[in-house]
């Protein structure tokens, strides 16, 4: 499913408040101490290096790299496996969990660039989409 | 105020299909009991560790073996449960509250779960597919990236544990396995294969712990001193940490090393929480035990083998003696017991006088793990 096609009302955040769409296109959306610049994903409602209790919500790049990953050979009933897991840095200094797709799952390697995209994960009980990110391979910067 | 364990008692680890959780637990309890050779009337409370069980496992126990009545905490720490339940007894006594305290941990994980365990749906990680081999998957992919460690290597760590465990009458595997064994087994999470993970397990494991005062009434020659039973939570990971340390383990070690007055040099050897074969090198590793880096190439080299410099898991540890979770912290402290009284048979490591037992559990999104403890006992 393409960025646009989910920027439609019937779509389902895949967790409120983590991702949001503007101008069709999607954006994970973390939160940033003002106290101390932390930057995290999701924002907690405590920074938990300077307990400071006012944070900032910010959108996280677009790009990141791979900082370590796995092939999933086994998992539980709701996952079809292999899937490939990716811990993946962000600039802002955050590191984020996810799927990773549109890749052969020999070909992952540490620090390999990669984008978010946005796709249908599940379906919701009414039967509408529930839209969550996965990351795919990026050119080089 | 010193507290000593003085009972201990355990289960044979492995697949009970026949027996439930209590059934176990009254085994566990009694033979601890019995151990101790001290009157069950004189137990003042309880602390029963698990995570599946269901409500009030613990009562349900009392009530089989002569118990009810007494205070009891039924103590949920992830993987770190048992653990968890012996600490809520050691400060109990130290607090002066009991001079006789019973912790005992169970599960009977068979029955309630097959395959990967996960941090749960309702976790944002859970959620997006992470399961436990996964996250040790990609700190192994991290160990090997930061410090050249080989996957042989890692294979080591399970073949020395199954060993320890063919020694150990009360664990799971009874067969060593070879290096080609592990590496041919099937892959679970990549690189992490079948016997790079503890099994699922069924099992009980219990313990007396007493004051001082009855210590020295029931007689000082079996009893081990628990010197520390320190506990910490994981904190939230800010910035870009590396996934191939454990500063958790390392706080919760620095906290027990300092109550108990010993350093990482003064320990004889450790069961620590080898849920997977990378598990065990981060532990230790994080415990101090050997340098960062290094646990791999001398464990290959066989430094962490009964017998060698500091030896490491002897009783086979998860990946041999089995992981029934919420019995698992009790059941590394059944082991420090039973090498610091020199009673561990074949697999005694001569002259022990200090023993460490280190789990952690759980993991929840954001935070380096849930809950993670250290117990130090010394003879």
């Amino acid at each position: 499913m393409s960025e646009t096609e989910v920027v439609s009302e019937s779509y389902v955040p895949f967790r409120p408040g983590l991702l949001r769409f503007e101008g069709g296109r999607g954006v994970l959306v973390g939160g940033r101490c003002r106290g101390c610049g932390a930057v995290y994903f999701p924002a907690p409602e405590v920074c938990a290096r300077c307990q400071g209790e006012d944070l900032d919500r910010v959108d996280l790049s677009g790009r990141g790299a791979v900082y370590t990953y796995t092939v999933v050979r086994q998992s539980t009933p709701e996952f079809r496996t292999p899937y490939v897991l990716v811990y993946v840095d962000f600039p802002e200094g955050v590191r984020v969990l996810g799927q990773l797709v549109g890749c052969e799952p020999e070909a992952v390697r540490v620090g390999m660039p990669v984008e978010v995209v946005f796709e249908e994960v599940a379906k919701d009980p009414q039967g509408r989409p529930v839209v969550g990110w996965r990351f795919q391979p990026a050119e080089e910067a | 105020m010193d507290v000593y364990v003085v009972g201990a008692g355990m289960t044979k680890f492995g697949k009970h299909p026949d027996r439930d959780a209590v059934d176990l637990a009254v085994e566990a309890v009694n033979e601890a009991i019995r151990d101790a050779g001290v009157d069950r009337r004189r137990i003042q409370a309880a602390y029963c560790g698990h995570v599946y069980g269901g409500m009030v496992l613990g009562q349900k126990v009392l009530a089989r073996t002569g118990l009810a009545g007494i205070p009891l905490a039924n103590v949920e720490n992830a993987c770190s449960s048992g653990a968890t339940a012996i600490r809520e007894g050691y400060l109990a006594i130290r607090a002066g509250e009991y001079d006789v305290v019973l912790a005992f941990g169970v599960e009977h994980l068979t029955t309630r779960f097959r395959g990967a365990l996960t941090p749960g749906e309702e976790d944002l990680e859970g959620a997006l597919g992470l399961t436990m081999p996964a996250v040790y998957a990609m700190r192994a992919v991290r160990h090997m990236t930061e410090f050249g460690t080989t996957r042989e290597e890692l294979a080591y760590v399970s073949v020395k544990n199954k060993r320890n465990a063919s020694l150990n009458p009360y664990a799971q595997f009874q067969n060593p396995v070879t290096v080609e064994d592990v590496l041919n087994s099937r892959p679970i999470a990549d690189p992490l294969r079948l016997l790079d993970c503890c099994p699922v397990s069924d099992g009980a494991a219990a313990v007396i712990l007493a004051s001082e005062r009855v210590v020295g009434e029931l007689g000082r020659s079996r009893a081990v001193r628990l010197a520390a039973a320190s506990l910490r939570t994981g904190t939230v990971e800010v910035g870009l940490p590396s996934m191939a340390f454990e500063p958790l383990t390392r706080a919760t070690a620095q906290d027990a090393y300092e109550r108990a007055g010993v350093g990482p040099e003064d320990v004889d050897f450790a069961e620590v929480h080898d849920c997977f074969s990378i598990a065990e090198v981060l532990r230790v590793e994080g415990l101090g035990l050997y340098p960062v880096g290094e646990y791999p190439k001398r464990a290959a080299r066989g430094e962490a083998d009964i017998g060698g410099r500091l030896p490491i898991n002897p009783s086979g540890g998860l990946l041999g003696k089995g992981h029934p979770l919420g019995a698992t912290g009790v059941a590394q402290v059944v082991e420090l017991v039973r090498q610091l009284r020199g009673e561990a048979g074949p697999r005694q490591i001569e002259g022990a006088r200090v023993g460490l037992a280190h789990c952690r559990g759980g993991k929840a999104a954001g935070v380096e793990g849930a809950a993670c403890t250290v117990l130090i006992a010394t003879r």
